[in-house]
């Protein structure tokens, strides 16, 4: 189908965008602060994806490279908007993380439903949802994940510990439940 | 000891433990967090919410809870029910425009061009095959249709180009060229003279076409065949029978020329015989009491002043006209005054188009009395068909805007974002601007040439119009501000071109406004051109490193407290 799409076959440009517009659509909206955001960026995407997709290897994964360009589009719309200067600042950064209580974490994690995360998620900062998106989602490697928000390999697995903090925060506002400080 | 033995009574901390989730650690630190967590209840209690915090993460994501909005579901074929019916009102528009355009340009050009006695049918046939301003077309004919396929059929390649194989594109280039060599025509004799001083000798006769460029050039031979000529004194006193082309500072014709002059100089004088015609572009064209023209003049001067005698018509656009001659065909005058003299004779009809009547002395004979219409200043006296002809233009502009838009968005867009960039735009626009249609003029010498000519010169020509719905474009999004969204680019393309518009019918500075504009949408084009032209960099070239923020971690060390 991509080497149809590719010689400009219109038929198999239709093919693609119904089998993969779902799961850039979820994508997005998971990535993107707003529904009418995800929609944009979603039309966006495969309208990038037409001159795009000459630069496709195709002996890899199709899904994995729509992700990325997927992931680079929404990221650098979040970047254009300065959207992370809330919770994604160096400051923010620099600050230790505190180990959380296991037992009580594990108690959150197991009372909390898919769509009160979904809710939770969208409480994050920019690039925290970014993160958790790229890599629970679309399954992205870690360089790929280093790659596409510009930080160092080695710095990942900090900005996914640290956007999880952020969303057992968010999880736990509503709830007696706390899950730090106690190891 | 590593790290990790060290920890081995305390816990481990919950990187190292997320690292060994998502198998990120070397098998190593693995294996020792494998060990530890069998005799730590706490680090094995938390390896497991981790491990259920990813999979409770990836099912929240996955989950289809909402479904496509119907805005992506249509989203295609929108776009293409849309365009519908605006390619209908964009071909509405353009025929509305072409019509204008020949009613309002071509028709009346062509009317008073066949009132001057050119005859022609209409303008392309004068032009082709009445050789009214270059005898080259008669013969260059076939050619020219040759490109002219040659350039429907490269353009329908382009279009069809992702259809066509890489072996069926060649076999249709190299089936062009070997076409084109077929209708090439074989070269003629012809002679090159190239000297600061040029004299063909009384007693010389070139048998063929003469090609001479000098400060200096005199022909007092004779040469049986056209003579192409560019000088600064040129002065032909011999004998040609074909032809002649001159580009000077001035030309005086002496001798007996018997096919037709063409010429583009300072001054031209006649006083010798000119077999046919006579195409002028001259700050003075003289034809002196000696002097006799066969067939019609056509002059494009400051001034004209015709002593000798015409056997065909005169065509004059020229400030003052001067007729002491005879005249036996029709003479049709555009300019700012026209004096006929007492010994003047005009054996057909007479028309003047001017600021004043026409000066005729008494002793003139004149076959009718002359017509005279004023000249309207139509800047100062605008009907209403004017502004609703602007209306329509405006709404012209913003569909073909549309139409880019949808056909080239990337490139539109790239465009408009350049125009931000004033200097190198506009810089680049003069250039263009100015350079491009003299080397296409330039390139069209050649036969081979001439496609790459006409090519380039359309491109430039459609560049006209499309600068301006890039600066409109780049206008409209300074006001409502800036967006990557091809429809609300295009609603700000639309204000901005209104806005542009209205400022080019302003009086005065009107015309200004509008050359800025072109030069700048030009220079942005250019420059967007200029850049997809650049080779794009393999996506697997390495990156330069990333600003440094600390010192680089070792792949396995723990980053507990960071």
């Amino acid at each position: 189908m991509i080497a149809r799409v590719r010689a400009g076959d219109t038929q198999a440009w239709g093919d693609l965008y119904r089998e993969f517009a779902p799961a850039i659509f979820r994508f997005c909206r998971r990535a993107m602060p707003t529904r009418e955001d995800a929609e944009d960026a979603t039309m966006e995407i495969f309208m990038k994806l037409r001159d795009k997709l000459t630069q496709y290897d195709q002996s890899r994964s199709f899904t994995a490279w729509l992700y990325r360009v997927a992931a680079n589009h929404c990221w650098d719309m979040l970047r254009r908007r300065k959207a992370r200067h809330d919770k994604d600042t160096e400051d923010i950064d620099d600050l230790p993380i505190e180990a959380p209580e296991p037992n009580q974490l594990e108690k959150l994690i197991e009372e909390r439903t898919s769509e009160e995360v979904r809710k939770a998620l969208d409480k994050l900062g920019a690039r925290a949802r970014m993160a958790l998106v790229m890599r629970y989602y679309s399954d992205m490697s870690y360089d790929e994940i280093a790659d596409a928000l510009g930080v160092r390999r080695p710095f990942v697995g900090v900005v996914l510990l640290r956007a999880r903090h952020e969303l057992r925060q968010a999880l736990g506002e509503n709830s007696a439940l706390a899950v730090g400080g106690t190891r | 000891m590593s790290e990790l033995e060290n920890t081995a009574n305390k816990h481990l901390d919950e990187i190292t433990l997320l690292l060994y989730v998502e198998r990120q650690l070397d098998r190593d630190s693995a294996q020792e967090v494998s060990l530890h967590t069998q005799t730590c209840t706490s680090c094995m209690t938390l390896l497991r919410a981790l491990d259920r915090e990813s999979r409770l993460l990836t099912r929240s994501m996955l989950e289809e809870d909402e479904p496509l909005p119907a805005r992506l579901t249509g989203f295609q074929a929108r776009v293409k029910k849309s365009m519908q019916w605006i390619w209908g009102l964009v071909f509405g528009l353009a025929a509305l425009g072409i019509y204008a355009l020949y009613t309002g340009y071509i028709e009346p050009a062509e009317h008073e061009l066949e009132q001057a006695g050119f005859g022609g049918t209409n303008l392309l046939s004068l032009l082709l095959f009445q050789g009214a301003l270059w005898k080259g077309w008669q013969s260059m004919f076939t050619s020219v249709e040759f490109v002219a396929l040659v350039s429907a059929a490269g353009f329908g390649l382009f279009l069809f180009r992702r259809y066509l194989k890489r072996a069926s594109a060649l076999a249709v280039m190299f089936a062009s060229l070997g076409l084109l060599a077929a209708f090439a025509s074989p070269a003629s004799a012809m002679e090159f003279r190239k000297s600061d001083s040029i004299q063909i000798k009384k007693d010389e006769v070139i048998k063929g076409d003469l090609y001479a460029t000098g400060e200096n050039v005199r022909l007092d031979g004779t040469v049986d065949g056209d003579v192409y000529v560019a000088g600064k004194q040129v002065v032909i006193s011999g004998r040609v029978t074909g032809e002649v082309f001159c580009a000077c500072q001035s030309l005086r014709i002496d001798g007996q020329v018997e096919g037709s002059v063409r010429n583009a100089s300072n001054s031209l004088t006649i006083t010798g015989t000119v077999g046919r015609g006579v195409t002028s572009f001259s700050e003075t064209t003289a034809i002196d009491l000696s002097g006799k023209v066969g067939h019609s003049i056509t002059a494009f001067s400051k001034s004209l002043t015709v002593d000798g005698t015409v056997g065909g018509d005169v065509l004059a656009f020229a400030a003052e006209t001067n007729i002491a001659g005879n005249i036996e065909g029709e003479i049709r005058v555009h300019g700012d005054s026209l004096s006929i003299g007492s010994n003047a004779s005009i054996g057909g009809k007479a028309s003047f188009e001017g600021n004043s009547p026409a000066d005729v002395a008494s002793g003139a004979k004149l076959a009718s009395p002359i017509t005279f219409k004023k000249i309207e200043h139509t800047r100062n006296a605008r009907g209403g068909g004017y502004y609703v002809w602007r209306v329509i233009w405006a709404s012209a502009f913003i569909l073909f805007g549309l139409v880019l838009l949808w056909v080239l968005p990337q490139f539109s867009k790239e465009a408009t974002g350049n125009v931000e960039n004033v200097g190198a735009s506009f810089g680049l626009g003069v250039l263009v601007g100015f350079a491009l249609p003299i080397a296409a003029i330039l390139t069209c010498v050649t036969v081979v040439g001439l496609f790459v000519g006409l090519s380039a010169f359309f491109l430039w020509f459609a560049s006209l119009y499309f600068s301006q719905i890039v600066v409109g474009a780049a206008v409209g999004s300074w006001i409502l501000g800036r967006t990557n969204e091809t429809w609300p680019l295009v609603g700000r393309m639309a204000i901005g071109i209104l806005i542009l518009r209205a400022s080019m019918a302003l009086p005065f500075i009107g015309g200004w406004i509008k050359i800025a504009v072109i030069l700048w949408g030009i220079g942005a084009i250019s420059l967007a051109a200029y850049r997809r032209l650049q080779p794009v960099m393999a996506p697997n070239i390495p990156t330069p490193p990333m600003a440094h923020v600390g010192t680089p971690l070792p792949p396995n060390t723990t980053v507990s407290g960071v």
